[in-house]
């Protein structure tokens, strides 16, 4: 008989099932802060809120006003994702390595570009949105645009990932052969871009519906003003008609995208298995053809005139007094800005694997989880977070509970369909030898998803902390909070430097995310 | 065993989806006419030479406004005959922007905002005020379970430390600007409050909501918001009580852009002005308007009352 | 639960299964004494996956009654997995985790029986390194390999890693489908004769195979064809014309 090796501390390891639940253990200390941030003063309101679910208010007046809200909503949604993809692949091609590799000799303006496109990347939305306010004033553009430049700058990075992914042998062939530059390209990368694309791009479509909505919150049109209106003056019914309304259109999308992908062959978005290009190519292309007049249509029925885009507005007269904006308490700012993002994070990421392992075994809960995740997903975090108010002191957790809640929708959608893609068949031996459901799901499916989730979800924090700005209106929340105040005061000096924070902020994140991912990708 | 792996059905509920899908991006299309009301902040400026644009404040309830500036439109678009339109907007904040970059001709704006309005579009004229506005009140309101007693003098405040406290929207004048100069001559800074920080519910009518739910244990509003939700019944006494009245203050007022006159023909400023001042209880349908504006009359506005306002805003912070 | 010694590990009785076109399984009743070796053969779409996948509980015949141990499969979820902790299952491609180590993978076998802090501290400590260092050596695998990820290691030393993970779970029964059918015939050799060493004291063993040259280790051959039984006999009994006509299309 061999030597048994000893157990000692050097072989604590964690096995990859268990790392999806790691960050829910943040869920301990949460649970003691919380009582002591429960005030419950608001459960009255709570109760009123749960029960309009049941009963949203069928006027015709409230109704036709969310309708049309949503009409807004979707078609900005729509007009802000198409530009955004045309831009993006644009943006794409021009900072992919491969191409000015191949076009010129030199890698190095692939470089500068993907510099260039970090910095409107690094700007939440939102805050686009509020700066464009200021330039363009009230026009349906501005939330267009809010959406297209951070959207551009993240697919022109998406795709110019993809490309230079992809082998460079065809190339290499056709280029020998003396093909042009330009054909060369085409013919040998378009095609194997596809896939890829067709399903970032659907995904963009979905995060752009939510981005409206969160627009609309903010008063740049559409059914987020009326959500955020009928929360504050706690008219729940009338809340319930578009949220409800907000719901079917999500889920239709998300039905509609996820049939695409299937019918089209495109890979799971965090899968790490890539299917070679479907039939679907043709059928592509007609969806594309048939996508632009309905764009035209969509543009002419909000008002979005191009023109008014020549039309700047300087920005409101401003005084610079940059000691005292160097006086603000920044460490702090700072500080509680990454640690709302990292509570956060780890709250959705955790909770997430936490709540469907606990699920497991009973169907109706899973159905519930499901619902309430696909809820999640539709409120925008500011709403949450002005619910949450009515039972949570402001600060930094209820703000973290309110983003959590948000993510927690998108992550667990993405972890029931990696599930779904994973295979069953070492679960399924784990419960014919008399395993219970969660632990045969633990061992059986959670080994092999554990990576390419956390993968995930280590860019899903870097979202969050370009997301912490959205709710700054729970107080107390950071650079989020200032934010909003500077927005409110017209202190420019201060939104410059806040802005330049969160930039630096988010490139730095981006940075370790980016580390992390392919850390974990790569084990 | 291969039987008993069952796959999914990759087709199920394709069609149904597509069609979803399908509707789903025609919608906004097939609605045009209904989304230029529902987008009226975004309506375009195809109309703007001949239309007059007001706005306001999103102070209270949206139904409520839109109910009072709809009949202020339509009164206005019969006594200067010219086209009317009321733009809602859903914070103060958009109200002065789009101010600013004229998107609005003629906006019902606080103290504050209309201070921060005028900084940033010098030559807007100030149109207006009700007669209540010249020495306007905020009163700090509680919910009775915080037992809090009335309060005999500014110092009085004090006791708010500690407690839920809830302004308004953060550019209000009665409900965040006032109340926290009061504050601060009592001593009471922001982080003072339980939670590290107050809450902006946003609306007048949302805070007496919020601390009369328990929500907040106490808030600052508009003293005529908070009399009119008495009289509507809307605020219980049995559980949300004033605790103090702040000293009077000028509030809203109407701004106008400085070029109407060029707009809309020699004069026409002034016309707007006398529009407002002579609104009488007389008339039924100008009866109406001064009910919903809780006031007897509109008097016109001295400019220079509102540098007391913009100190403390400098004060304060909200003006740069 | 208890189990007397002299109980069948397992007793079906007319098991009925409805397929697509034809039957899968047809009034098909079968008992397995104690330490009872039995293999089971037919041509490929006989019945016998199916067979095997109602004697693991996986599938639920539409009529007839399964027993192990004598007892019917228990309504109450607990009860059910305590019954489906004593059937091992070897699995023809194995299952085994490929994320986990050898001795995670072995502690897995042992999670019908454990409770949640057993189950967690496997992941992160190895557990009951010497049960697991003794099933190793008796399907002939070295102890050091323990450490070590599942995907370090080779063809052979997976199928018994499985098979020592069946030991480690210490079922009553132990089913398996066709395991031999894509391995080298030294290695089906000394896989299945591992196999037949496990079905001692009270451990019955029933297997499908297809290939007659190992039937002789067996204690007893049923066939099916068409979803029936239509052959029960020891090895020694069994002809070559017999096995001829089971396998003879139905031209």
């Amino acid at each position: 008989m061999t030597a048994i090796p000893a157990r000692s501390w050097r072989q604590l390891r964690l096995a990859p099932p268990l790392l999806p639940l790691l960050p829910a253990l943040v869920w301990l200390p949460v649970l003691l802060m919380l009582p002591a941030v429960f005030h419950g003063g608001g459960w009255d309101l709570i109760g009123q809120f749960a029960r309009a679910a049941f009963s949203p208010s069928l006027d015709p007046q409230v109704l036709g006003s969310a309708l049309s809200g949503l009409g807004v909503t979707v078609g900005i949604a729509l007009l802000g994702w198409a530009l955004s993809l045309a831009l993006g692949l644009l943006g794409g091609v021009l900072s992919s390595r491969t191409v000015w590799r191949t076009a010129t000799g030199s890698a190095l303006p692939a470089a500068w570009m993907r510099r260039l496109l970090a910095v409107p990347r690094a700007v939440h939305e939102l805050l686009w949105g509020l700066l464009l306010l200021q330039l363009l004033g009230l026009q349906p553009v501005v939330a267009v645009l809010a959406i297209t430049i951070p959207y551009a700058a993240l697919v022109a990075r998406v795709v110019s990932d993809l490309l230079d992914a992809l082998p460079t042998k065809g190339l290499e062939a056709l280029r020998l052969a003396g093909a042009p530059a330009g054909p060369a390209l085409l013919t040998a990368l378009g095609p194997a871009l596809q896939p890829g694309v067709l399903s970032y791009g659907g995904y963009r479509l979905e995060c752009s519906l939510r981005s409206a909505t969160l627009l609309g919150v903010f008063g740049l049109g559409g059914l987020g003003t009326d959500l955020r209106l009928t929360l504050q003056s706690l008219q729940f019914h009338e809340l319930w008609s578009g949220l409800w309304l907000l719901l079917l259109v999500m889920l239709a999308l998300e039905a509609l995208l996820r049939g695409l992908r299937r019918r089209w062959a495109m890979p799971a978005r965090f899968g790490l298995t890539h299917r070679s290009v479907g039939r679907g190519g043709r059928e592509v292309a007609l969806g594309l053809l048939l996508l632009l007049p309905v764009l035209v249509v969509v543009a002419m029925a909000l008002g979005v005139n191009p023109l008014q885009l020549g039309q700047l507005q300087p920005l409101p007269p401003w005084s610079a007094d940059w000691p005292a904006v160097a006086a603000l308490p920044w460490p702090s700012l700072i500080g509680s800005t990454l640690g709302l993002t990292l509570l956060a994070a780890a709250l959705a990421v955790g909770s997430a694997p936490l709540l469907l392992l606990m699920m497991a075994p009973w169907p109706w809960g899973r159905v519930l989880m499901q619902a309430i995740w696909a809820l999640g997903r539709l409120w925008p975090p500011p709403l949450t977070a002005l619910l949450l108010l009515f039972v949570l002191q402001p600060g930094v957790l209820t703000a973290a509970l309110a983003l959590a809640f948000h993510n927690l929708g998108i992550l667990g959608r993405l972890l029931l369909e990696a599930e779904e893609s994973a295979s069953v068949l070492a679960e399924e031996a784990l419960g014919a030898a008399g395993t219970g459901p969660r632990l045969a799901l633990l061992y059986g499916r959670f080994s092999v998803l554990a990576r390419s989730y956390l993968a995930y979800g280590a860019y899903r924090a870097d979202v969050i902390l370009r997301e912490t700005v959205v709710v700054g209106l729970v107080g107390a929340a950071g650079l989020g909070s200032l934010l909003l105040e500077a927005l409110s005061s017209f202190a420019i000096d201060q939104l410059i430097a806040l802005v330049a924070v969160y930039v630096v902020l988010t490139l730095v994140g981006e940075d370790l995310s980016d580390r992390l991912r392919r850390r974990l990708l790569a084990a | 065993m291969t039987p008993l792996n069952f796959r999914r059905r990759p087709r199920a509920g394709f069609r149904l989806a597509l069609l979803a899908g399908l509707a789903l991006a025609l919608a906004p299309a097939a609605l045009p006419p209904q989304l230029q009301r529902a987008a009226p902040l975004l309506a375009g400026a195809q109309a703007r030479q001949k239309q007059l644009r007001i706005s306001a404040i999103p102070d209270q309830n949206p139904e409520k406004l839109n109910r009072l500036y709809g009949l202020v439109a339509s009164e206005l678009s019969r006594q200067l005959k010219v086209p009317v339109k009321y733009v809602p907007v859903t914070n103060y904040t958009a109200a002065v922007s789009a101010f600013r970059t004229g998107d609005l001709d003629l906006v019902w704006f606080g103290g504050l905002t209309g201070v921060q309005a005028r900084l940033q579009k010098p030559g807007a004229r100030v149109i207006a005020q009700r007669d209540i506005d010249a020495s306007f009140h905020s009163v700090f309101i509680a919910n009775t379970s915080a037992r809090l007693k009335p309060l005999r003098n500014v110092k009085g405040l004090a006791e708010l430390k500690g407690k839920r406290f809830t302004f308004g929207s953060e550019s209000s004048t009665s409900g965040r600007l006032m109340p926290q100069h009061y504050l601060n001559q009592a001593g009471v800074k922001l982080r003072d409050f339980a939670g590290g920080a107050p809450g902006f519910s946003g609306s007048h009518d949302a805070t007496i909501a919020l601390v009369q739910s328990g929500a907040y244990q106490a808030g600052a509003v508009n003293e005529q918001v908070w009399k009119s939700n008495l009289r509507s019944g809307k605020a219980d006494r049995r559980r949300v009580a004033v605790i103090w009245r702040t000293p009077g203050y000028p509030d809203y007022h109407w701004i106008a852009q400085p070029n109407l006159d060029q707009r809309f023909g020699k004069g026409f400023t002034s016309k707007l002005q006398k529009a407002f001042v002579g609104l009488r209880r007389s008339n039924p349908q100008q009866a109406r308007i001064l009910e919903l504006f809780g006031a007897q009359k509109f008097i016109p506005a001295p400019v220079s009352q509102y540098a007391a306002i913009e100190k403390v805003g400098r004060q304060i912070g909200k003006i740069r | 639960m208890t189990s007397s010694p002299d109980r069948p590990p397992l007793e079906l009785r007319a098991i009925q299964v409805p397929g697509r076109m034809a039957p899968r399984l047809m009034e098909v009743s079968l008992q397995l004494r104690p330490g009872e070796r039995v293999a089971l053969v037919g041509p490929s779409g006989a019945g016998k996956s199916t067979l095997l996948a109602v004697a693991n509980g996986l599938l639920s015949p539409e009529a007839g009654e399964v027993l192990w141990n004598g007892v019917a499969p228990a309504r109450s979820r607990r009860r059910r997995r305590r019954q489906q902790a004593l059937i091992g299952t070897l699995w023809q491609d194995l299952r085994l985790i490929e994320e986990l180590t050898v001795q995670q993978n072995l502690n897995a076998a042992r999670l019908a029986r454990w409770g949640w802090p057993r189950a967690l501290l496997n992941l992160v400590l190895p557990l009951d390194t010497a049960a697991n260092a003794a099933v190793l050596e008796r399907v002939d695998l070295s102890a050091l390999l323990l450490g070590q990820p599942v995907t370090a290691l080779s063809g052979g030393q997976r199928q018994r890693l499985a098979l020592a993970r069946l030991l480690r779970q210490d079922p009553l029964l132990l089913l398996a489908d066709e395991p031999l059918a894509h391995l080298d015939p030294r290695l089906a050799r000394e896989l299945l004769g591992l196999l037949l060493e496990q079905a001692r004291g009270r451990r019955a063993l029933l297997l499908s195979l297809h290939r007659p040259d190992l039937l002789d280790g067996f204690d007893r051959v049923v066939a099916l064809r068409q979803g029936r039984v239509v052959l029960d006999a020891s090895p020694s009994e069994l002809t070559g014309s017999q096995l001829a006509a089971l396998y003879r299309s139905e031209a």
